[in-house]
């Protein structure tokens, strides 16, 4: 009943994410070429961007949290987002008016994050964990001194990207929707090691999980999601923090439900708050990052308190 | 009795400090063996490197095969571990923790849950369990482990009175049933209770393995906790000074 109201709800935001934006269109009752051609080339396309992205972030913060065994953990907290910022923020100094070069510079900056953090992938959870928060502070201190340095016309673009943008994604669709499938089935197949893993590191091994090879494929495919995810988008908080919980709330902690869970819901967050963004202020665009906290938070607040009563 | 582990100059090191050597013994079917020591000691350390954990170097062999000789798989159907207690910060049940132990014999979820006095307990989330019922499941995992033999990491640390007793007689049971144990414990009655052979560690480095009943000494115990014990009738018991 859970997955049905799950998979009606998606389909239902895809339905309400066609119809919004700068205009209403009934998309089953377009009155024109070119109220077809914003449906579905302009918004659809969108939507199913928006729909893979959060489904990537959703299931690398599941990922994250079972890999450093801390609940708190999201796709950006070994530092990915400042040093794809950065890139970003590189790419944008260089070739200002290319969306292309920011991308591969998101790209290439989320990579230069991930090698910088897996050098310290063999020192465990924690110490991995507290070395990637300080490379963090250290790509936030590029990202600051990279801003200082942009021309004052790249800062709005810069700042747009770095709050999440689906505008200006020029990653193919088809590429996106793969990626969401192969990620998807890659933690479904690692689910019940996964699952051991949430006993802590010893007893997973204690039950046959080879924990060392475990956490690197983790780390790598976790870390390959994130980039893929950022490079499309820009930095989207939220969605990989919350979603896994939210998703553990309603369909327990086992992760074969968890991940299809996080990559359904991940997708429907971004989908429903990207609608909003494009919406609220319409011609204009707010930063999507700022709606999947707004739309996010009180849900999920929500449902903690209502499990907790 | 056949053996089904051996071990020859055993040593453990955490660091650059030798936690014990030159540890050399055997465990049969049908037996349990007892490790005690101070805290400290590398009591827990020497069961994780008898699960095949942690590195140890000496010879150790399962089934007359060197213990590195198995993969990790392999090593699940001989060796089952109980240690610390899991984290509780993801909202596993009870039923699930249990699930993830009993692999194929799911079957016995249940039944081995009512057995531990947790079989109400099964749909309740881990954390919100007492330290004494989180221990009581950890144990009924352990059971779900149908290996030939069981390391046990202080199994009557957390539970109330009746829970140790019941703890103390299903390891007699199921030593009866052929399996080996070992198992860490504080308790010096509850170790006078179960143990066929002990392994004292003193925590400097040395070790000590042989029959239980030729061990058990108020002198050799006092000497190993640097603590009081003195013997009472037929049993050792720590000296806490005047009854009040």
């Amino acid at each position: 009943m859970r997955w049905f109201a799950l998979l009606v709800a998606v389909a239902l935001c895809l339905l309400l994410g066609l119809a919004t934006g700068e205009q209403w269109i009934n998309p089953f009752a377009a009155s024109d070429a070119l109220e077809q051609t914003i449906l579905w080339d302009l918004r659809f396309p969108r939507l199913l961007t928006a729909f893979a992205v959060g489904g990537l972030l959703a299931l690398a913060g599941a990922w994250f949290q079972v890999l450093l065994g801390n609940p708190l953990a999201e796709p950006y907290v070994l530092g990915v987002a400042g040093s794809a910022s950065a890139g970003a923020v590189t790419g944008l100094m260089f070739m200002p008016e290319s969306a292309w070069v920011m991308s591969a510079g998101a790209f290439i900056g989320a990579w230069i994050g991930i090698v910088a953090v897996m050098f310290f992938s063999h020192l465990g959870a924690n110490r991995m964990l507290l070395a990637g928060v300080v490379l963090a502070a250290f790509w936030s201190a590029v990202l600051a001194l990279l801003l200082a340095l942009l021309p004052e016309q790249g800062l709005f673009r810069a700042f747009s990207w770095m709050m999440g943008d689906l505008s200006h994604s020029d990653l193919p669709v088809p590429l996106l929707l793969i990626a969401w499938a192969i990620a998807l089935a890659c933690g479904v197949m690692l689910s019940r090691a996964l699952d051991k893993l949430l006993l802590g590191e010893r007893h997973a091994e204690a039950l046959g999980v080879d924990v060392k090879t475990l956490r690197q494929r983790l780390l790598l495919l976790a870390s390959a999601v994130t980039a893929l995810a950022v490079t499309a988008a820009g930095t989207i908080g939220f969605v990989g923090l919350v979603i896994p919980h939210l998703m553990r709330l309603l369909f327990g902690s086992l992760h074969s439900a968890v991940l299809p869970a996080s990559a359904i819901g991940g997708g429907l967050l971004l989908v429903l708050a990207d609608s909003a963004a494009r919406t609220i202020i319409a011609p204009a665009e707010l930063p999507v990052g700022i709606l999947t906290a707004i739309i996010g938070v009180p849900v999920f607040l929500y449902l903690l308190l209502r499990r907790s009563q | 009795m056949s053996c089904l582990m051996k071990l020859s100059n055993l040593m453990i090191k955490r660091g650059a400090s030798t936690l014990l050597s030159g540890l050399s013994c055997a465990f049969n079917e049908g037996e349990i063996v007892v490790v005690l020591g101070p805290n400290g000691a590398g009591k827990s350390s020497l069961l994780l490197a008898l699960a095949g954990l942690i590195p140890a170097s000496g010879d150790l062999e399962l089934h007359g095969k060197t213990l590195t000789g198995y993969s990790r798989h392999a090593l699940t159907r001989l060796i089952a571990w109980q240690g610390e207690l899991p984290p509780t910060e993801f909202g596993l049940t009870v039923k699930q923790r249990l699930e993830l132990a009993a692999g194929e014999e799911i079957d016995a979820v249940a039944s081995t849950a009512t057995r531990m006095d947790i079989g109400s307990l099964l749909q309740r989330p881990l954390g919100e369990l007492s330290s004494g019922e989180r221990q009581r499941t950890e144990l009924a995992a352990l059971m779900l482990r149908q290996t030939p033999i069981w390391l046990l990491d202080e199994p009557t640390a957390h539970l109330d009175l009746k829970h140790q007793i019941h703890c103390i007689n299903m390891m007699k049971e199921e030593c009866k049933q052929g399996r080996a144990i070992v198992t860490v414990l504080h308790d010096i009655q509850q170790a006078m209770a179960v143990a066929d052979h002990l392994i004292l560690i003193d925590g400097k480095g040395g070790a000590e393995y042989g029959e239980a009943k030729q061990l058990f000494a108020s002198e050799r115990l006092t000497k190993l906790f640097d603590a009081p014990v003195i013997t009472q009738g037929t049993v050792l018991v720590p000296d806490y000074g005047v009854m009040k």
